[in-house]
């Protein structure tokens, strides 16, 4: 340092290169090495829980949805199974007695019908174990003789 | 009987060879990069104002934050100079939390035992001093300063590191050592 002092530029160099280092040498460096490795190692298990959780995530909505799926296609199907067709709803909450000859008559064409002559609607009114025959003969029994 | 070969040297690992074998898996080539680099990275630290209570914690930090992101560190310039750079980041946060004047540690550098004691206070007054001015600086000319002045580095190293060019680098340096003059008048 100069009289006047001020630092000159080798001096301030100097003083520069030994700055910090007395406290720099309070630092325990093996400590510091120990203590990086450990949280390092602890990071690098923290991303790996939490990956296994992120990464399963996925799985467990593709499995969620396939059940909704699986459950949600059988209460469709169920309800369409189910569904009254045109005719069969009169006939689930009629008694066969009650129909006139007309109504019988329709409703033994409709039985005949491809698309009717599924159980579907049957089921659900008792007729399941009647063929279409069988209703024949039993709407011929109900006509009047005329 | 055969006279001993002479052993020859095993080289020790570049700090390229240690942070792959650590990417690798390789705990103890982290701890060796901590090893090898404690001491520059604290003495920087402390230059541009890490307070000496806190250094510990700041050099921690500025390794973690290094290894987190070697994957980034593309050789542009030394290891070595690249944390330097992290911890001038690390030790802004730091400031910005901390929102507290550095403390210049007089006592504990005259509680030095070696080497004669006016000596010592003088010594330690000069960097008391330095230390202070410097913290008046922006930070690029400080951390140039003490990239050039301190840790010795080349103007093409300290540009590549931060990101300049070599003459900016320079005009920096010279900015930070006219203000230290007139701070240390």
């Amino acid at each position: 340092m100069n009289d006047d002092g001020t630092l000159q530029d080798a001096e301030l160099r100097e003083v520069a290169r030994r700055l910090g280092a007395r406290a720099a040498e309070r630092v325990d460096v093996e400590r510091t090495a120990q203590a990086v490795v450990a949280r390092l190692r602890e990071e690098q298990r923290a991303p790996l829980r939490g990956a296994a959780w992120t990464w399963s995530q996925p799985v467990w909505l593709k499995i969620a949805a396939a059940l909704v799926i699986v459950a949600g296609s059988g209460l469709v199907a169920r309800a369409v199974r189910h569904a009254p067709s045109g005719l069969a709803a009169p006939v689930e909450t009629v008694d066969l007695g009650d129909l006139s000859v007309a109504e019988l008559r329709e409703l033994l064409h409709s039985v005949e019908q491809p698309g009717a002559a599924e159980p579907v609607s049957w089921q659900d009114v008792g007729l399941e174990d009647l063929s279409p025959a069988e209703l024949r003969t039993l709407l011929a029994s109900l006509e009047p003789q005329t | 009987m055969t006279p001993a070969e002479p052993v020859a040297a095993v080289p020790s690992p570049t700090d390229a060879a240690l942070i792959a074998a650590w990417q690798g898996g390789e705990e103890q080539a982290a701890a060796e990069l901590v090893r090898r680099h404690t001491r520059a990275l604290a003495r920087f630290l402390a230059g541009a104002g890490a307070p000496e209570a806190d250094l510990d914690d700041v050099v921690q930090e500025t390794f973690i934050r290094a290894f987190r992101a070697v994957g980034t560190f593309r050789g542009q310039c030394r290891f070595r100079t690249w944390l330097l750079t992290i911890g001038g980041n690390v030790l802004k946060d730091a400031h910005r939390r901390a929102k507290r004047a550095r403390v210049v540690p007089l006592a504990d550098e005259l509680r030095s035992t070696d080497g004669d004691p006016h000596e010592r206070a003088v010594s330690a007054e000069a960097e008391g001093r330095l230390g202070e001015a410097l913290q008046g600086l922006p930070r690029l000319q400080r951390e140039v300063f003490l990239l050039r002045a301190q840790q010795g580095l080349e103007y093409d190293e300290i540009a590549a590191a931060l990101g300049t060019t070599p003459g900016a680098a320079r005009v920096h340096y010279h900015h930070a050592v006219k203000r230290l003059k007139e701070c240390l008048k």
